[in-house]
């Protein structure tokens, strides 16, 4: 179980493609995804509903210390840190946002990084600041794959951009291309 | 990650030998991140942090402090406080006291918060409050009930959703001004709880990992939100199992919104939606 983890961090702009890829993925997708995006304060409630409609799979805003389960997605809660822990656990963190943010792209990264080494393939997406830069380039140290949304056609580059910049990136991919890697893994 | 597992394991041992904190049991991530910025903010590397926490009683007691997270709101996440208003208080409104325990308090909202709820329902007379937290500077804001008033706004919304609206009944609204409970001082930036909710709780320091009831009495309700996530799933097990020796008879715990009892010590309590019963 658990071949691969796929963690995929993205901002503003990021919303609509996250949910083609969720409609794309089947019932039976054999990985955990682990979903971190960067949302307004005020929009608790309605964003994981909007991500279900489109999805075939399981989208849960995890409890604290729950088993990793292939084949669910679990999006970061709003103003909780996720990480990644070893024995294929969740565990959540209300310490100071990273980045301005909370949930913090890099954290998740990293510690999926820390843990799962080469089995991470980390995603980052449209998005307006350096959130995940840092995070991704962990992926990449550890021999992870790494992904960024072309920059064409994101909606806000920096975030992307910033990816790029801060270490080897594998892919840089449309999301169209983002959907078929992960059918094919 | 700077630092590797067996450099934290090296720092929870230095603990252990020096002093009664055991971090053994502490989520690994979130406990490794504060360790990182530790060696970042004092400027240390592993062997000089271990020195130091051998040779120097009072950087050992700011570090673990240091180790803390202490983020809180006052009435942080409304959900919760409208099981507690319409669901949990009722419960125990007719008896002729109701004791309440924090457990985990930091500097305090969520005390001054119930106590604001107790008060609109008519029970914080009857009600004797107690509050605990292993790091004594957020004790001491704590009891001085006094925060910034622009620190995160969020909590005027939260504060009108739980005091001023009914979820069940959206043609109910009660004007009670914030400034009941605050002397608000926007020009400094600052409030103050009034005093005759600052006199009410005892604040006492209290680690959860020792296990020993420092307030020598039990509880009908103990709230422990945002605490429970540093530690791991044993250490939550064991401390979930310490809070229902402690709790009455169809005592109430409340955890936080995303916590939950996952180990065998489920079946002692009844789940009722985002609360628990002692059975
Ligand atoms: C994130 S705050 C939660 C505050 C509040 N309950 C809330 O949810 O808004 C967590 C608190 O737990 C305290 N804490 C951590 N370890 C503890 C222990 N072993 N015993 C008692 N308190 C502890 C910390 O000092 C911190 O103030």
């Amino acid at each position: 179980m658990n071949d691969k983890i796929i963690v995929i961090g993205g901002s503003a702009g990021s919303f609509q493609i996250i949910t083609k890829i969720l409609s794309e993925l089947p019932k039976k997708f054999p990985y955990p995804i682990f979903l971190c995006l960067h949302r307004l304060k005020h929009v608790r409630t309605g964003f994981i509903e909007a991500l279900t409609i489109k999805s075939n799979l399981n989208v849960i805003e995890p409890e604290d210390k729950v088993h990793i389960k292939s084949g669910n997605i679990y999006l970061a809660p709003a103003n909780y840190h996720m990480y990644l822990e070893l024995g294929n656990i969740i565990s959540l963190s209300t310490e100071p946002a990273v980045n301005h943010s909370r949930p913090a792209i890099d954290l998740t990264f990293s510690s999926a990084a820390f843990n799962y080494k080469t089995k991470v393939v980390g995603i980052i997406l449209s998005g307006a600041n350096r959130d995940g830069a840092n995070g991704i380039a962990d992926v990449h140290k550890e021999g992870g794959i790494t992904i960024a949304q072309s920059l064409e056609e994101c909606q806000v580059r920096t975030m992307p951009e910033a990816a790029i910049n801060a270490t080897e990136i594998d892919y840089v991919y449309t999301s169209d291309e983002i959907i078929s890697y992960l059918l094919k893994l | 990650m700077l630092i590797t597992p067996e450099d934290v394991q090296k720092i929870i041992l230095a603990y252990k030998r020096y002093s009664t904190y055991q971090f053994d049991d502490y989520s690994e991530k979130s406990f490794t991140r504060r360790v990182e910025k530790i060696l970042i903010d004092y400027k240390l590397d592993i062997p000089s942090y271990i020195n130091r926490l051998r040779s120097d009683k009072e950087f050992l007691e700011q570090s673990m402090k240091d180790i803390t997270v202490n983020t809180t709101e006052l009435f942080r996440d409304p959900k919760i406080w409208h099981t507690l208003k319409f669901r949990v208080l009722p419960r125990y409104s007719e008896q002729d006291s109701i004791n309440i325990w924090h457990a985990g308090c930091s500097t305090g909202q969520e005390v001054y918060s119930l106590m604001i709820l107790l008060n609109e329902m008519d029970l914080l007379e009857k009600a004797n409050i107690y509050a605990s937290d292993i790091n004594e500077d957020v004790l001491e804001v704590a009891r001085s009930g006094e925060y910034k008033y622009r620190f995160n706004l969020d909590y005027l919304e939260n504060y009108n959703q739980v005091i001023k609206k009914n979820p069940y009944n959206f043609d109910e609204f009660k004007d009670v001004p914030f400034e009941k409970y605050f002397d608000v001082d926007k020009s400094k930036d600052r409030m103050k709880a009034k005093s005759f909710l600052r006199q009410k709780p005892l604040f006492r320091k209290q680690n959860l990992v020792a296990q020993n009831n420092v307030f020598y009495t039990k509880f009908d309700l103990i709230l422990c939100r945002n605490v429970l996530i540093y530690f791991n799933y044993e250490l939550q097990n064991k401390t979930i199992d310490f809070f229902h020796s402690l709790l009455f008879n169809k005592g109430s715990l409340v955890l936080g919104v995303h916590e939950s009892m996952l180990g065998p010590i489920a079946s002692k309590y009844i789940k009722k939606g985002i609360y628990y019963i002692k059975k």
